[in-house]
């Protein structure tokens, strides 16, 4: 629904600027609508792609399966295993924060459940390949890495708050 | 024909591990294919709103308009527009990663696009939700945090970086 309504508004905001500012030039928008065109197939082959990978993964993880592997772990061990199956799961991040707190109920630690909720919102490995096609090797690196130090950090201050 | 392979070789892989995985689980990979087209379906609009606005910002947005507005030295001006975009858009942020790239070009800031994509991680209309599941203490903290790494994030980011663009 939240989809929806942002979509309809920059579908509709979008149209505008091409009615409002290429209304009077033809050329222009003949060349803005092919570049339109041609990112639209090649933005949903990747983004498909990507779709793909998580609905698989989505199948072949449960949830569960999911909660009762890091439920086991505390501690540093619990903080890094949190963070690298935070950062390969991905979805939206209303589906992660039950996860979470399933953890903290059954006994997880509080930097567990806030190293894989924040890695799971914050770094995903399956968009790595998007975001180096789109901004370059040491953008990806410098920013991907920088989160996976934050995770760490934010689940060590969570800790030591809660 | 070379260069199509060479460009879109991820998705290739991906083709072929699921062709794989549905010789063992035809079921969940049909299931994991239904998630998919749902997904795109429910993003479509999105989608195309941000392959046509590349469109437009690349062909009819002179370079300094974006500049101005969240260039590099936009300052906290243009750091703060990042983040509060990207905390309230809906959507995955690799979505909108092609239209990022395009506003880098036109001269908006590493550090501000970076900012951007760190915020992304805070989603406010999920927020009540995350309370009701995880108490308030912890959700507040927990993305009062995130929002101090977004800014962090750009700062770091654009430092190493901005001389690749």
């Amino acid at each position: 629904m939240q989809n929806l309504v942002t979509g309809i508004i920059m579908l509709t905001l979008t149209a505008g600027l091409y009615v409002i500012y290429l209304r009077n030039n033809r050329a222009k928008l003949k060349k803005a609508i092919q570049k339109g065109s041609k990112n639209l197939i090649q933005n949903s082959i990747r983004i498909f792609a990507i779709f793909v990978i998580i609905g698989i993964l989505q199948n072949f993880l449960s949830k569960e399966a999911v909660s009762n592997f890091l439920i086991k772990f505390s501690g540093i061990k619990g903080i890094f295993t949190g963070t690298v199956t935070g950062a390969i799961m991905m979805g939206p991040v209303a589906t992660g924060y039950p996860i979470g707190k399933y953890l903290l109920e059954n006994g997880g630690t509080v930097a567990l459940a806030s190293s894989f909720l924040a890695s799971w919102v914050m770094i995903g490995i399956i968009s790595i390949p998007l975001e180096l096609k789109n901004f370059g090797k040491r953008f990806t690196i410098t920013r991907n890495l920088f989160a996976f130090i934050s995770v760490i950090i934010i689940a060590l201050i969570m800790e030591v708050l809660l | 024909m070379k260069k199509l392979l060479e460009d879109y070789m991820i998705e290739c892989v991906i083709c072929i591990i699921a062709i794989i995985l549905i010789i063992f689980n035809p079921h969940k990979v049909a299931m994991g294919l239904t998630y998919a087209v749902n997904m795109y379906v429910n993003l479509f609009l999105i989608i195309v709103s941000v392959a046509f606005l590349s469109g437009f910002i690349s062909e009819a947005v002179p370079p300094n308009t974006i500049g101005r507005i969240i260039g590099k030295d936009s300052g906290w001006k243009g750091i703060l527009i990042g983040a509060i975009f990207g905390t309230f858009m809906v959507g995955p942020t690799y979505v909108f990663y092609p239209l990022f790239r395009n506003l880098i070009d036109k001269g908006a800031g590493i550090n501000v696009i970076a900012t951007t994509i760190g915020a992304w991680a805070i989603k406010v209309q999920w927020i009540p939700f995350a309370i009701v599941l995880l108490g308030w203490k912890f959700t507040l903290i927990f993305n009062l945090l995130i929002f101090l790494f977004a800014i962090a994030s750009g700062f770091v980011v654009a430092f190493f970086s901005e001389k690749d663009y």
